[in-house]
């Protein structure tokens, strides 16, 4: 790339962005680490707007791709739709926005100009070191990052097996990084091919983001020798597809989701007999559920309360596990401090153990540098600076953190990436870093969620689990552009909902009569709930002050591009011009061919049409203007035909006023389920009857 | 509150047609809430004005713009030089602020967007009730609460007349005999007795008699203009 070919990038703001700031965040944004804008961008998806969410979630995530397939979805489990039937499939919506942007990203990736003049050096290339790499490069920093292994991506590289995260989707996101002008040194690690020290010499400030790449030992007896291996190398084996062997029959110790990695990856390396053991029972596994599930799906069986007591050994070769049975595992303070029978234990049967009890840090590349480890081996570090006990050297995951997800390590390397810049810039960083925990939106009250039909949240398939464990690909099938905008349709747009500008309010109460769920309560002026709110956005069209605006959306918007959809009138038209305010709820936008003289305006809902939208349509010059909604049976809102009925009817008799034919606009329904074709009969029909009327002359 | 309803199209195109530049002028308080004259509408009516414009080949410039009330000074005067910028002011205020406006906008002629028509309460959504007439003297405590001045078609102060019909008004069945529902309310009230009083003749003179009307507060009228002369020192 010429170095003319490089630029600074503003990151994109979706629309309502610095107005969400001011509010509580929608249970999805706030629950996730990274405070993604699950709503915007999932209205995004659910308007055929895929680049935009893309960006949406990128803007906050540069591991983006590998999220779409791994993350473990906080968003989700807050959903507000968990009170109504299920939550939202955010993160199947989300890698379909983002396969679905995938030329696009290539194409967008360009050399960041390194404005600022110093350097950091990055050890380790896991969520926290790419996504500081990525926010420094994006500051103007030159940014070298250093990994000991062959490629880039940490654990998600070394240790996440493929059938969970291709290795095509990890490197997407690492391209993306690296086409900023990151450089990189990989094969290199920090404590062997050069010292901390020289590090700190070389750059201006470094980052240490090795997270936790070794695994613990039980120390019970039996443990050394052939037969027995620890979690990391065995991933590390399957990762860099070498091959690990292993007998017949596999045990893992441990209940976590890297001993279902490990589990998994074991029954797909070819061993039928795959067992876990664990001390907690089903409702304490910390492995998540789905992972539990799927395992189980794979024939793997689980072992629930038994405790490692010894290997037992017949010679060198492994015979099994002897357990002991576990009574409790956290005390009255919900503290891991298991408790055993010790008069009850057995053996579990195996010829290969693999240990997958927890990881920690290897920091013997710390020793003799300025970065203190305390007594229990810990890097000191102040979380209000991410700064070590090193002037310039800074922290960032779960080398810091302690274990956690990919997502929460993404932000925690945003927080020391933006301390960095602080510190490099001379400025003071305590106080500057931006609060972790966010204010939600309070839960839907009952009275609103009765008021909501069930729409069951749509399904993904998997490979049907006999076949997937026969190879390490990836089993879980994306959804298609029909599935995609169905469930993004679901959403209910917490956070995205109706503001009331109490300056021009003068508490008419109009939006308190017009709301279908309770949301405004008016007194010197009105406030829309937003816990109530379903930005449906009926209530904006009818404000008599205009004091109602929306989150999510520009109440503007339609009027203002009218004139540009609907383009010069060619006076010699043979075909009227007709102007089509759409529903696009439940896919209906997917695959329609309408005639060419209908110009469409997509609306989320027939809701948010305002009288001054299609007076406009009228004013751009359309000969005639059709309102096409959604069936009544499928609207995801409720009451809203009738207000727009009303305001249909109010336009014809204002058109009548100008002797424009009131038949030049219609309310039109469709059925959507097949698609568009419905949309292109109605819209046909419609055309016709506005044909036999004939073209405005004025 | 004051009600009033929008002038048809053709009337305000005969105000406005030999003007260039028109600003559509809405009042956010009263004539919002009956949805005549707010922001809202006067949008409306700028759309329709700019639609007809093109109708009849005439160049108009029609904007809009809206303020909180018209009937006090501070509201528009942050907009007064924007508003002044115009050819032709149509307010969708009431008379009120038509006429309040009028002396503020210089050589700029300010006209109305729609009829002023009454004191009324909002009946139901979309449905507004004339229920007082601004007489000036108010006899509420008399007729139990109910204004034969502003509802009975006749303002009889010693009602019904011979025209009541089944509680109707002979004037038209959709009115209702307010002295019929005078009666039927002090009933309720247990104070139908106090009927059998005659009322004199009433005293117009607080209403449309000797003028228009004002009202001033000696009390703030005096720290007020006490005020204004220490800032003129």
């Amino acid at each position: 790339m010429a170095s003319n070919d490089t630029c600074t990038l503003e990151p994109y703001r979706p629309y309502g962005a610095e107005i969400k700031e001011t509010r509580p965040y929608s249970p999805c944004r706030a629950a996730c680490p990274a405070h993604t804008d699950v709503q915007a961008y999932v209205a995004l998806i659910a308007q055929g707007k895929y680049t935009e969410a893309f960006e949406v979630i990128t803007s906050v995530n540069p591991i983006a791709s590998v999220c779409s397939m791994i993350c473990h979805h906080p968003c989700e489990q807050s959903c507000r739709r968990c009170g109504i039937d299920e939550p939202l499939a955010v993160r199947h919506l989300k890698r379909f926005a983002i396969e679905k942007s995938r030329d696009y990203r290539r194409a967008k990736r360009r050399l960041i100009a390194k404005t600022k003049g110093k350097s950091i050096g990055i050890i380790g290339s896991g969520p926290s070191g790419l996504t500081a790499a990525r926010d420094l490069a994006d500051f103007g920093y030159s940014v070298t990052i250093y990994e000991r292994h062959p490629v880039l991506g940490g654990m998600l590289a070394s240790a996440i097996p493929p059938y969970r995260l291709p290795r095509e989707v990890l490197n997407e996101d690492i391209n993306d990084v690296v086409s900023k002008g990151v450089e990189v040194k990989t094969n290199f690690e920090v404590g062997k091919d050069a010292k901390l020290d020289d590090l700190t010499k070389k750059h201006d400030a470094v980052l240490i983001a090795i997270g936790l790449s070794q695994s613990r030992s039980l120390n019970i007896p039996g443990e050394r020798g052939p037969g027995v291996m620890l979690a990391i190398p065995f991933l590390e084996d399957v990762a860099f597809n070498r091959k690990p062997a292993l007998g017949e029959k596999v045990l893992v110790i441990g209940g976590g989701n890297v001993a279902m990695d490990v589990a998994r990856s074991a029954r797909r390396l070819g061993v039928n007999n795959v067992e876990m053991v664990c001390l907690e029972n089903e409702q304490e596994i910390p492995a998540w559920k789905w992972e539990v599930d799927e395992a189980v799906e794979e024939a793997i069986k689980i072992n629930y309360r038994w405790g490692p007591k010894a290997v037992l050994r017949e010679g060198d070769r492994v015979k099994g596990l002897e357990v002991t049975k576990v009574l409790s595992v956290f005390d009255a303070n919900k503290r891991f401090a298991p408790t055993f029978d010790p008069n009850v234990t057995t053996l579990l049967e195996a010829d290969t153990i693999i240990i997958t009890i927890g990881q920690m840090s290897n920091l013997s590349f710390l020793k003799d540098s300025a970065v203190k480890v305390d007594e229990r081996g810990r890097v000191e570090w102040n979380p209000a600076t991410q700064m070590s006990s090193a002037r310039n050297v800074f922290v960032a995951g779960e080398v810091v953190t302690g274990p956690g997800s990919a997502i929460a390590a993404v932000a925690n390397g945003h927080r020391s990436a933006l301390a960095m810049h602080l510190y490099l810039q001379g400025e003071s960083i305590e106080g500057r870093l931006p609060a972790q925990e966010k204010e939600k939106i309070a839960p839907m009250p009952a009275e609103v969620v009765e008021k909501i039909g069930k729409l069951p949240r749509l399904k993904i398939k998997h490979v049907a689990p006999e076949v997937r464990v026969k190879t390490m690909d990836h089993f879980e099938e994306g959804y298609t552009e029909k599935e995609a905008l169905e469930e993004a349709s679901r959403c209910r747009g917490c956070g995205g909902g109706a503001v009331v500008d109490k300056n021009k309010c003068m508490a008419c109460l109009t939006c308190m009569r017009v709301c279908p769920y309770g949301a405004p309560v008016v007194q010197a002026y009105s406030e829309i709930r937003p816990e109530y709110c379903q930005a449906c956005g009926l209530c904006a069209p009818e404000c008599p002050d205009q004091a109602i605006s929306m989150v999510s959306y520009d109440v503007r918007e339609i009027r203002n591009s009218l004139q540009a959809t609907i383009g010069k009138i060619d006076a010699s038209r043979r075909e009227p011009v007709i102007a089509a305010l759409l529903c696009t709820n439940h896919a209906g936008i997917l695959g329609f061919d309408l005639p060419k003289n209908v110009k469409t305006v997509p609306v989320h809902c027939t809701s948010r049409i305002d009288i001054l939208d299609m007076l406009k349509a009228f004013e751009a010059g359309a000969d005639g203007v059709a309102v096409v909604r959604c069936n009544d049976g499928t609207c995801k809102y409720r009451d809203i035909t009738p207000r727009v009925n009303a305001r249909v009817k109010r336009v014809q008799e204002l058109l009548g006023m100008l002797k424009i034919e009131p038949g030049r606009l219609e309310i039109l329904s469709t059925a959507s389920d097949n698609g568009g074709n419905l949309y292109a009969g109605v819209c046909a029909e419609f055309s016709e009857r506005v044909k036999k009327i004939g073209m405005r002359t004025k | 509150m004051i009600v009033g309803s929008q002038k048809p199209i053709d009337e305000i195109w005969s105000m406005v047609k030999d003007f260039k530049k028109v600003l559509v002028f809405g009042c956010n308080t009263c004539v919002a809430i009956c949805h005549a004259g707010g922001e809202k509408e006067a949008e409306t009516i700028a759309a329709l004005i700019r639609m007809k414009a093109s109708q009849e080949g005439k160049q108009l410039t029609v904007d809009h713009l809206g303020v909180m009330r018209h009937c006090e000074p501070e509201y528009f005067e942050p907009v007064i030089d924007k508003v002044k910028s115009y050819d032709l002011v149509l307010s969708t205020a009431c008379g009120v602020g038509v006429n309040f406006l009028s002396d503020r906008t210089g050589t700029v002629p300010v006209y109305p967007g729609i009829n002023t028509s009454f004191y009324g309460a909002v009946e139901a959504p979309g449905v507004f009730k004339e229920l007082c007439a601004g007489c000036g003297n108010c006899i509420l405590h008399l007729t139990g609460g109910l204004c034969p001045i502003a509802r009975c078609s006749k303002t009889l102060m010693n009602g019904p007349c011979g025209g009541t019909n089944k509680g109707k008004c002979e004037v038209s069945s959709e009115i209702d005999c307010v002295w019929y529902l005078i009666v039927e309310r002090m009933k309720k009230l247990g104070t139908l007795d106090k009927l059998t009083e005659v009322q004199p003749p009433r005293n117009w003179s607080t209403s449309r008699d000797g003028g228009p009307r004002r009202i001033s507060m000696e009390h703030i009228r005096e720290f007020e203009e006490k005020e204004a002369a220490k800032a003129r020192m």
